[in-house]
């Protein structure tokens, strides 16, 4: 990923290729191994496709983590502007301005604020802001075998992924008032011969 | 600085919580500003007998590991690990890791003492001592190890054993044998093209292999295959991840294999697509294997034993024959069969005879050893003067058996037993009978087959010491449990036998708790042998285990590697210079013919057929078949215990066909019990399309808090290879027969 500097980008976040995604869970954990999160607390979650959508059993999966909307629900209901929006679009939670209330796991239509039971305050991907000042992919990017998870620029996505990718695949929810940034590249199905 | 002023100085400079004593606590899970300069970069390396064997980069600051990353100068992991390795830091700190040499008054019995190393390496050096008075050898002491830690070094625990003497060893593989035995008959060794080369392959079918769990990074290759327009066919009896992720997901019937490729040569023979000058000048035995097929195969023939249709086979194997290069990835999963061999052999001449042996993006793909030309100095130790070993046939080998030969011209040899029948082995043992068992780099009662009989087995002994990091049901059945480094805390090397990537593990953090290598470990062993006994045992009784980093190496790995010097590989993983990419590609072989084996009279004088014939399958003894491959989250029982791997998988499923279900009364997750002759289990029912209608499929693990073990249900009948080259048969993992009942 090469970042112009004279154009920072607008709005970065995660395309997920479906169809490249093996399902492994590398990119959850390489997030664990980075931030340590408390047991349960998990940033990053693979979710198999129900078999209405990928007619194969655990064999698709949406790899989702926090969406980084344009218009943030967290951000919006945070009575200490806990949350900022960065001018490249990563929504930061600042957990020292935390006072643990849960309005913003409460609002998040996608459930990525999580609680941390310890701390008794909010926490959620950060999609490492601190790795990308620094000129380096966030964790969960790097670690994919077989680059399915990338960052983008949704405001510059190449033609190619942008023909591709979708913003509401099946499966996940369509909420146009915080306007999500993932996307989604779905998958195909081999041709199965059974005896 | 007292210890407490010490602290109160941590505490006002914030660093508290890098304190080992409260390492991997949470940190403020806000993102703090990432400087590489902050931490001490480590190069490790992952020993745990897998592909892709990966090359870490480490990450500590204040002497505690805090994250991995996978080395950026491999293209092979390019930056990135799999699930199980982002697990480490866990893995090094968890609270479950055994912290000092503990004793166990009743084995199984919980009872647990802390004791010393010196205690505890008294008590052994005492019983090994006494059952040698007593026996008049050691053949009563025997090793159990295998693949828990490749790291070479680790040799050392078979070099411990050859110090003490002549003793017993379990030996052989349940990896991969079959098919070690079968491409040596047909090339004369393994080895296989880089699997980098993949990407320049036209057509790609995965055998038997399920790369997408277990080993991630050949999926690029795989992707960037198709993405060049080479079609990918997946053959397997379950729709796997790799299966997902084909052009073409082949189910046929479990074991079939060799009919299946049998009967693609047979049309690729009739469409006269055989590459002629290759069978012609390279290869010998080519007219009676066309002669065989033409008399006992037919494309029809092969339909009705795999259940894959006629027309489809003709189809792929018409693709496979023109597509050039095209290759064949044989995994490990189809040789796991009393027919495994052959049908090994099947494939390498469907392979062979399309000319595709020796080529650059083709071959039949297995596995090669040719990065391990280490010294192996940890392991080649000489018996003390006057000991007495076995007489009968010849002693152990393995795989790894580098010093093939060294030991032939002994008056003694050790004792080998069928690492493959542990159980019956150890019940069966005599003149001496085992008395103590040594088991290190291995978890027997998760990863020897028929637990009931094993149990027995480890009843019968005397004294059983286990070496590990958990404790897991081999320490519940042990007498001593030894606490062993972490690949983080200790020095060693690793290489791979699929990529051709060679790793330096350096020693990133001081061993935790009272943990030590398994080469300390034998020195330490050695320092109480002799003091006890003078004489008794030849191993160094002081080592660094740096220093003997150098010990393993030699101009040979420098040259292969383009190094001059190990510590070279602090700045990164090296990859060794191949004539080319392709393996045979000055097609000379390794065999007595010095050419492709379509006829190999070595493999008739081992008791097989000399052609690639077709072996029938093991006959089912309960309703359903029973496959219980490696999963995504562990290898074996490694990792699925970790509390951060528990996250994404928290208990086992035996997955079931919608139809089996139905047949049966079981709904999705309720609760079953799969039997069999040998024993059971109970898990609950995921039901899934994946899986065929008359298959049964759990996935190996141990789970800490649960009682559930696969091997409660695996019995021990051998594969058809294995014994040539590495010791003893394989096992038929994938012959198991099992049915299911709501519980």
């Amino acid at each position: 990923m090469t970042t112009q500097k004279t154009s920072l980008p607008r709005q970065r976040a995660f395309l997920v290729d479906v169809e490249r995604c093996i399902g492994c869970f590398t990119c959850a954990m390489a997030c664990k191994n980075y931030y340590h999160q408390e047991t349960g607390v998990v940033w990053r979650q693979l979710y198999p496709l129900d078999e209405a959508i990928y007619p194969h059993r655990e064999r698709a999966f949406f790899s989702l983590a926090c969406n980084h909307c344009e218009n943030p629900a967290c951000l919006n209901a945070c009575p200490v502007k806990a949350y900022e929006k960065r001018e490249d679009g990563v929504v930061v939670h600042h957990q020292d301005r935390c006072i643990g209330c849960g309005n913003c796991i409460r609002s998040c239509p996608y459930g990525a604020p999580r609680y941390n039971p310890v701390l008794k305050k909010a926490e959620k991907c950060s999609l490492c802001h601190e790795r990308l000042d620094a000129g380096k992919q966030p964790a969960c990017v790097q670690s994919c075998p077989v680059r399915a998870l990338r960052l983008v620029d949704i405001a510059a996505l190449s033609t190619t992924d942008a023909a591709n990718a979708v913003q509401y695949p099946a499966g996940y929810p369509e909420m146009p008032q915080v306007n999500p940034s993932t996307r989604f590249i779905m998958p195909r199905t081999p041709r199965v011969v059974r005896r | 600085m007292s210890r407490r002023s010490f602290l109160k100085g941590l505490i006002a400079s914030g660093a508290l919580a890098t304190l080992p004593c409260g390492l991997l606590l949470p940190r403020n899970a806000s993102a703090a500003p990432f400087n590489k300069a902050d931490f001490q970069i480590f190069r490790n390396a992952c020993p745990r007998n897998c592909y892709d064997t990966c090359s870490i980069v480490t990450y500590v600051r204040d002497g505690v590991v805090r994250f991995v990353e996978g080395a950026p100068e491999s293209t092979y992991t390019a930056g990135g690990l799999c699930v199980k390795g982002y697990s480490y830091p866990r893995r090094v700190y968890s609270p479950d890791r055994i912290k000092y040499p503990m004793v166990q008054d009743g084995r199984g019995s919980g009872n647990w003492r802390r004791v010393s190393w010196d205690e505890a390496m008294e008590r052994i050096a005492r019983k090994l001592l006494e059952i040698k008075e007593r026996d008049g050898n050691l053949l009563g002491l025997a090793l159990t190890k295998y693949s828990g830690n490749f790291g070479i070094t680790n040799y050392g625990v078979e070099g411990m054993m050859s110090s003490l003497g002549y003793t017993t060893r379990l030996v052989g593989t349940p990896c991969w044998p079959a098919g070690i035995d079968a491409q040596n008959y047909d090339l004369g060794d393994m080895w296989c093209n880089d699997p980098e080369d993949m990407e320049k392959s036209r057509y790609v079918i995965i055998w038997g292999a399920n790369p997408a769990w277990c080993s991630v990074h050949s999926m690029k290759y795989v992707y960037a295959a198709r993405d060049r327009g080479a079609k990918i066919v997946v053959i397997d009896p379950v729709l796997t991840q790799t299966s997902a992720k084909g052009d073409v997901a082949w189910q046929p019937e479990t074991g079939s294999d060799g009919a299946l490729a049998l009967g693609m040569a047979r049309h690729v023979l009739d469409l006269g697509l055989v590459d002629r000058d290759f069978v012609a000048n390279n290869a010998v035995g080519f007219e009676e294997f066309a002669a065989y097929l033409r008399q006992n195969v037919t494309v029809e023939w092969a339909a009705e034993k795999s259940g894959i249709p006629a027309d489809e086979i003709r189809r792929v194997a018409e693709e496979f024959a023109t597509a050039r290069p095209a290759t064949i990835w044989i995994g490990y999963g189809m040789q796991r069969h009393v027919n495994g061999g052959a049908a090994v052999r099947a494939i390498d001449a469907l392979v062979a005879m399309t000319g595709n042996v020796g080529k650059v993006g083709g071959g039949a793909r297995y596995g090669h050893l040719q990065t391990w030309g280490f010294n192996y100095h940890a392991m080649i130790q000489k018996a003390p003067a006057g000991s007495i070993g076995f007489t009968g046939k010849a002693g152990p080998k393995g795989e790894f058996d580098v010093t093939a030969g060294a030991a032939a011209a002994a008056a003694y040899t050790d004792r080998a037993l069928n690492i493959n029948k542990t159980a019956q082995e150890l019940l069966d043992a005599q003149n001496p009978p085992v008395r103590v068992l040594w088991s290190s780099c291995k978890n027997p009662f998760a990863q020897d087959f028929d637990r009931n009989k094993l149990e027995k087995a480890f009843n019968k002994l005397e004294m059983v010491v286990s070496v590990e990091q958990f404790f897991t049901e081999t320490v519940r059945h042990s007498d001593i449990v030894l606490p062993v480094t972490t690949l983080f805390e200790e020095w060693t090397v690793n290489a791979s036998y699929w990529h051709y990537w060679v790793s330096l593990n350096e020693q990133a953090i001081a061993p935790m708790h009272e943990a030590k290598s398994n080469i300390e470990i034998a020195a330490l062993l050695s320092k109480h042998m002799n003091r006890l006994s003078p004489g008794s045992c030849t191993y160094p009784q002081d080592i660094d285990t740096k220093e003997w980093m150098e010990k393993e190496f030699n101009k040979g790995v420098y040259d292969l590697l383009g190094i001059t010097h190990w510590q070279d590989l602090r700045k990164g993983p090296a990859k060794a210079k191949m004539p080319s990419s392709a393996s045979w590609s000055d097609r000379k072989f390794k065999t007595p013919s010095g050419k492709y084996e379509f006829r190999s009279d070595l493999c008739a004088s081992h008791g097989h057929k000399a052609l690639p014939e077709y072996k029938e399958g093991r006959k089912p003894y309960a309703p359903y078949r029973l496959l219980t491959p490696h999963s995504k989250f562990a290898i074996h029982s490694q990792f699925a215990n970790l509390d951060w791997m528990e996250e994404f998988q928290t208990e086992p499923f035996v997955y079931l066909n919608p139809a089996l279900a139905r047949a049966k009364g079981i709904a999705d997750l309720d609760t079953v019990r799969v039997f069999n002759p040998i024993g059971e289990v109970k898990l609950r029912a995921k039901i899934t399309n994946t899986v065929p209608g008359d298959c049964l499929l759990m996935y190996e693990a141990w789970f800490r808090k649960l009682n559930f073990n696969v091997q409660n249900l695996v019995d021990d009948e051998s594969a058809d290879m294995g014994a040539y080259k590495t010791g003893a048969p394989g096992v038929a993992i994938h012959d198991q027969f099992a049915d299911v009942a709501r519980a």
